[in-house]
């Protein structure tokens, strides 16, 4: 049985312009590419998320300065909102816009918790860095939240997995002291990169103590040591909540062509990553489980990660060539070369001289992190 | 930021006749490891549950002291303190230098308030910026006048809020710089700013990454 996609075409709406790097041409690339590979989207169309929706996580004062931005409006607080920042520019509709990704994911979790389909995989949202009363990095909703908030409602248990390179700072603190969300969030170290925090020490507060757990990674973090945290971490996490439904981040900005962060994944760790987790979802959430998107900046590589996720939970075949007029269009379009193959060519990096301590490190980190929260898992 | 930013005010504080027991259930109950000790209202001494520790205990020099001793035997005095209009290096400078984990501040005679080690780390977690969603550039600058301008009137230019910034010498000549910034996209500002020649530390160059 196919997996359900909820797409609409209003996600385009959601643009910061054409210089930013948050671009609605990865998802056009993809459609694309799928169509190119011989399978067009079917996709449920969603319903926007309305405002009272959108208030289930993010407060009044907050909505309010978005609809006025998107209406042309100016306030001087708007920066206090992180909007009209170098991150987050004000654009015509953008509360709209935002309120469509949200209506997505809020389809997506409603399509899991009715019964109405067991995975369910929303092509948009993903947008982590959202906070009740702050939009930040390229997130002016949370649909995560919104979405996290409907399935609690239903009396479930959810386990939010983020594997975009960035922390999922918004969706950690919206559910701090929530017993009923585990979230993991496993991201290159906050030590450099944006938001700064993802620290194993942020474990979670009054009730919800013990289950935020966060594996910061050492940048240049390459497949195998991502594969064995990853695992190292999730697995008892998961083992011990039980959790009803997954909420999954697919961000795909782990990738060594991303040009926002560090951490050196290759097309091959998301070709295992994806079905592990669809594994965990069988194996500890009765197969529940709502995919989004995420980050991913490097066009070549998130139209390829993300195809590879559409094909792993199809069930289809993975090519190794990609089709030579999706090449030339978009290679065409964007003024170069794109990757041939679904999978990255071998030693398409330079060798990293620290390899061995990155892979202590990560182990110790992870290690660190479940010896802390451990402790609440009674 | 001032020491009047960071302390803890009102200040706990114990009578010099109060019993060692009597302060030392003080300090379990409130969680706290310095008290003030006054007499007649004015600032006499400082006790902390280390003092008590060894008072009491068989290690003590001339024998255990009887836990219904009175404070003001054991007390630390004359007491080192702190006006509230110091810096806060200022109080780091003399916690560290005297090694002690509490700083009474005064206004006048006037006990206002207590700085200790607890409340600096919060102070240097404020000043790192770290409280706000940002991204962390690193950046060596030559040690003379204006390059900070140059940096920070880039960074204008490219529409970026600084939450903090901290410099400190790291050679012959320079700083470093740390700069935590409101941006997702640290990267294309390291980039930007190489052309126009800084010597941007973090984020590294990487030759394989590309759009």
């Amino acid at each position: 049985m196919s997996v359900p996609v909820i797409y609409s075409p209003q996600y385009q709406l959601y643009n910061f312009g054409p210089q930013h790097p948050f671009s609605p041409l990865r998802l056009e690339m993809l459609l694309d590419l799928l169509e190119h590979l011989g399978h067009p989207l079917q996709f449920v169309e969603p319903a926007q998320a309305t405002r009272e929706e959108v208030r289930s996580v993010h407060l009044e004062s907050f909505v309010r300065r978005v609809e006025a931005a998107g209406r042309g409006e100016y306030s001087p607080d708007f920066d206090h909102y992180g909007l009209g920042t170098a991150d987050t520019p004000i654009f015509p509709g953008m509360d709209e816009a935002a309120r469509w990704l949200v209506g997505g994911t809020l389809t997506a979790a409603r399509m899991v918790s009715s019964g109405a389909a067991r995975e369910v995989l929303q092509l948009g949202g993903g947008l982590h860095h959202a906070q009740k009363d702050l939009a930040s990095g390229f997130c002016v909703y949370n649909d995560l939240s919104v979405a996290i908030r409907h399935l609690t409602e239903q009396g479930l248990r959810v386990a939010y997995i983020d594997i975009d390179v960035h922390h999922g700072d918004g969706v950690q603190w919206i559910h701090y002291d929530e017993p009923h969300v585990l979230t993991f969030s496993i991201h290159e170290s906050g030590r450099y990169l944006y938001p700064g925090t993802g620290h194993t020490h942020e474990i979670g507060k009054a009730l919800g103590t013990g289950r935020k757990l966060n594996i910061p990674l050492e940048p240049f973090t390459e497949d195998d040591s991502y594969l064995e945290v990853l695992q190292m971490g999730l697995e008892p996490a998961l083992h011990w909540f039980r959790p009803d439904v997954l909420v999954v981040q697919c961000g795909a900005d782990a990738h060594f062509q991303d040009p926002l962060a560090e951490i050196l994944l290759t097309t091959q760790a998301y070709a295992k990553i994806f079905p592990l987790l669809r594994q965990y979802a069988a194996a500890f959430a009765g197969g529940r489980a709502v995919y989004t998107l995420g980050g991913g900046y490097s066009l070549d590589a998130t139209s390829r990660i993300w195809a590879l996720l559409y094909l792993t939970l199809q069930g289809l075949p993975l090519p190794d060539h990609l089709p030579e007029p999706w090449l030339r269009r978009w290679g065409t379009q964007l003024g170069h070369f794109l990757t041939h193959t679904l999978f990255d060519p071998e030693g398409a990096y330079p060798e990293i001289p620290r390899k061995a301590e990155i892979e202590r490190r990560n182990r110790q980190v992870t290690e660190r992190m479940l010896e802390s929260v451990r402790p609440y898992w009674s | 930021m001032l020491i009047k930013d960071v302390m803890h005010s009102p200040v706990l504080t114990v009578d010099v006749g109060v019993t060692l027991e009597a302060a030392y259930h003080i300090m379990l109950q409130r969680n706290i490891r310095h008290i003030p000790v006054t007499q007649e209202g004015r600032l006499v001494g400082m006790i902390t549950d280390r003092d008590i520790r060894l008072a009491t205990s068989p290690f003590a020099v001339g024998g255990a002291k009887p836990t219904d001793t009175p404070v003001g035997q054991v007390m630390a005095q004359p007491v080192i303190t702190g006006d509230p209009l110091d810096p806060v290096e200022e109080a780091a400078r003399v916690m560290r230098q005297r090694k002690i984990g509490a700083l009474p501040i005064l206004e006048g005679e006037a006990l206002v308030g207590i700085v200790t080690g607890i409340d600096l780390l919060d102070a240097l977690l404020r000043l790192t910026g770290v409280e706000k969603p940002s991204g962390r550039l690193e950046v060596c600058l030559d040690d003379r006048p204006g390059e900070l301008a140059r940096l920070s009137g880039e960074l204008a230019q490219q529409h970026i809020n600084i939450h903090s910034l901290l410099t400190y010498p790291c050679g012959e000549g320079t700083v470093t710089t740390v700069v935590r910034v409101g941006t997702l996209d640290t990267r294309r500002i390291a980039r930007e700013l190489r052309q126009k020649g800084f010597v941007v530390q973090w984020p590294p160059e990487i030759p394989s990454k590309r759009l």
